[in-house]
This record gives C-alpha cells, structure tokens and sequence, in this order.
C-alpha cells in the first residue's frame, strides 16, 4: 500500500510514501512532526496531482541536503518547500503542509535501509484510513492546483515548475 | 558526486561541443540527462559562469515556452553543480526532418499535409517569439513529431534550448527565423513555397510579426556572398 523508491542519483537512499484519508488527530500529528517524533513530511494530499511529483520533491531534496544548499533548515521542511511552484517558505508550507483541520495526509519518509518498520509505527500514530499511494489523484482539488500552466498534462506543468523555479 | 556516477553508467545518445546527452530511467521514467562537462581549454572562472548561465538560460527557455502552450521537454531535475539537465525523453517520435525527408521520398501526392506542418511550425514559432524566447538553434532536427496513440494529429515538440535566450528585439526574432531558413532550404531541397507557407503562418499568428519580418529581409541582404549596396 505504500511506495517505496529508491533514488537512482543515491542508491543507498530509499524514499517511501504512505497515504492516509479520514485523519481525525491532524493537529496532533502536526504537533508531533513539529516536536520532532515523526520522521517524515506530513504533506497535504489534496494539493498533490501524483506520487511522481513526490519523488522528484524528495530527490531534489535530498541532492540540495548532500550538496549543502537547502534552502529551508531541515530534509523534511525542504520536501515541503520543493512541491510549491513559488520561492516562499512560508507560503508552501501554509499550501502543501497540512493544517490542524486536514482530513487527509501523505507522509514522505527519506530513509536509508531496506526496512519498513516506521510505516506500522506511524500508522499507529495516525488515527486514519490508510490508502494505496496511486489513490492520491482521487484526493486531489484540481480547482486549488491548477494555475497559468496551460501546456498539456497538469503533472507536467506542475513538475516542470517544480525543477526550473530556483532560477525563475 | 551522486550525478557524474549516475550518468557514467547511462547509455551516451550523443556528444557535441557543448555537452554530452544521455538515456537513462529517473524516477521510474525514461529521461534525457543533458551534461554540459568542463572545458579545461577554457578559464576556470570563465567557464563556470558560462556553463552555469546557459544552463539556466536553457532550462528558463523551456518554462517560459510550456507557460505559453508550446510543447518542450519536462524538465525532471537540474544539478547546478555539474551541470546536468534531467528532462522527458520524448517517446515514440520522429524529427520534422525525417518527416520531410520520407515524405518527400515517398513520392505520393503529401504537399498538402507537408503545407499544413509548415503552417503548424510558423504558428508554434509565432507563439515563442511573442513570449520573447529566442531558440538560437531552429533547425528541422530540433522540433519532434510525438505520435500520439489515437489517430489524432501528432503533437510537435520543440527541443535543444541549449542556444535559447529571452529577447524582445526583431533583430534577434529576425535571425532566429533566418538561421531556419538556412536550415530548412539546405537540408531540403526544392522547398521554398513550403517555407514561404511558414512566414505567412507565422506572419498571420504573431502579433510583432511585421518589424521581425522586415528585420529577416535585412538579414538576409548581409552574410557571404551578398552585396551589402544600399
């Protein structure tokens, strides 16, 4: 039910996704995440168009994290910040964050071995329905997501975005 | 370094001046991996801000392109560090010159559709140049036809933005448009209504077009073997 990826640029990093819907305990989840007990993003899904769009977040994220040029103080906060098209910390938090009334939430987890142990122990954590990852489209408010891009697929838009937008 | 491992294992599509371009899976999707290496030849400093500039001179290129509705590459990931430009490996596509040239082979009665592509490209060109975008390599080679699977018309992708850059004067519109006729005539011959059919697509689609035009007749009045009386 969760994806896990690893990244072709790090071999020994793995990048795994888990999607819950009808989250009651959100503000609790954020207070946790804030505290620093969960070890993973706490990520609004209903600004999300698909998994993919994660992984190039994270990947771009953890390259920025080796390299030493994030941009925000810690991986998981930069994950954030790469899904937003705009250069605003504050701003892609407030949108791709989740918020204390979210109902729904998709958790990035960068990790480096093969074991899966967290996602039982942040299941536990959250008071919700876990979700098959591809399922996240089916969260999504498209009206919320789409902006000027014009130019084909929506996930195509927002990704290029997402790449290009540190030199825009 | 993570990315000059990853590309030292991808398979090398090609090498020119400039850089080196792969295939490779990223992230579960067939990708173009564009590497603009070192130039020793070159001064370091020098080099690292020409390298970096055009990078990202490429890449906003191809934002501002797909802002404005014309087909480019999805760009997956930039490394500033080495340079490297991770985008959409256009899948299942032919260049506008192999297009041509079959069809022109073929010898069956295809003018019409071959008029209609021109008419195409000069719209999609208009479109660029009223954005202010300045490919800088306009050649048949650059713009792809991707089939798509129903029998609807193939959508024509333009690529290479690794010359491109943002300007608002005719002149460099003017020459952008030259450096394709030159192009287009000497790779195929025997096609000046074809490309004649393109300026007046483009004239008809842009909203400058008439100073770009007048700039393209200057232009051509000046280059080898042309006398520059007045």
């Amino acid at each position: 039910m969760h994806l896990t990826r690893v990244l072709e640029l790090y071999p020994d990093t793995r990048v795994t996704q888990i999607l819950y819907k009808d989250v009651k305990n959100a503000a609790e989840l954020r207070r946790k995440a804030m505290e620093g007990n969960i070890n993973g993003a706490l990520v609004n899904p209903t600004m999300l168009v698909g998994p993919f769009q994660v992984l190039v977040a994270a990947n771009k994220a953890v390259h920025l994290q080796t390299t030493g040029k994030m941009k925000t103080k810690t991986l998981n906060a930069e994950i954030i910040f790469n899904l937003s098209p705009t250069n605003n910390i504050s701003e892609a938090f407030k949108r791709f964050g989740i918020s204390d009334g979210d109902h729904s939430i998709l958790v990035v987890v960068v990790h480096k071995s093969d074991e899966v142990q967290f996602v039982s122990d942040i299941s536990a954590m959250v008071d919700g329905q876990q979700l098959p990852v591809d399922d996240v489209s089916s969260l999504s408010d498209f009206n919320k997501i789409k902006k000027e891009e014009k130019c084909g697929p929506l996930l195509d838009a927002v990704v290029c975005r997402m790449a290009i937008k540190d030199v825009l | 370094m993570a990315v000059p491992q990853f590309v030292g294992k991808a398979d090398l599509v090609k090498q020119g001046a400039e850089g080196r371009v792969y295939r490779a899976q990223f992230l579960g999707k067939p990708t173009i991996v564009k590497e603009r290496f070192r130039k020793r030849y070159r001064h370091p400093v020098l080099d690292e801000k020409l390298t970096h500039r055009r990078t990202v001179q490429e890449v906003r290129s191809i934002l501002r392109c797909r802002r404005a509705g014309i087909s480019a590459p999805v760009v997956y990931f930039v490394d500033y560090t080495s340079h490297c430009i991770f985008m959409e490996e256009i899948a299942g596509s032919s260049t506008v010159r192999d297009h041509i040239v079959s069809t022109q082979q073929a010898n069956s009665c295809k003018e019409l559709e071959l008029q209609q592509l021109a008419e195409r490209i000069g719209r999609i060109l208009a479109k660029m140049h009223d954005e202010d975008v300045i490919h800088g390599d306009l050649t048949t080679s650059n713009m792809l036809l991707r089939c798509s699977s129903q029998d609807t018309e193939s959508d024509l992708v333009l690529i290479d933005f690794g010359l491109s850059y943002i300007s608002s004067l005719p002149e460099d519109k003017g020459v952008d448009l030259y450096v394709l006729e030159k192009a287009f005539l000497s790779s195929h011959p025997n096609t000046n209504v074809l490309f004649e059919k393109l300026l007046q697509s483009y004239t008809k689609s842009s909203k400058k077009s008439p100073a770009v035009i007048k700039k393209l007749d200057e232009v051509r009045l000046r280059g080898r073997k042309r006398s520059m009386v007045g």
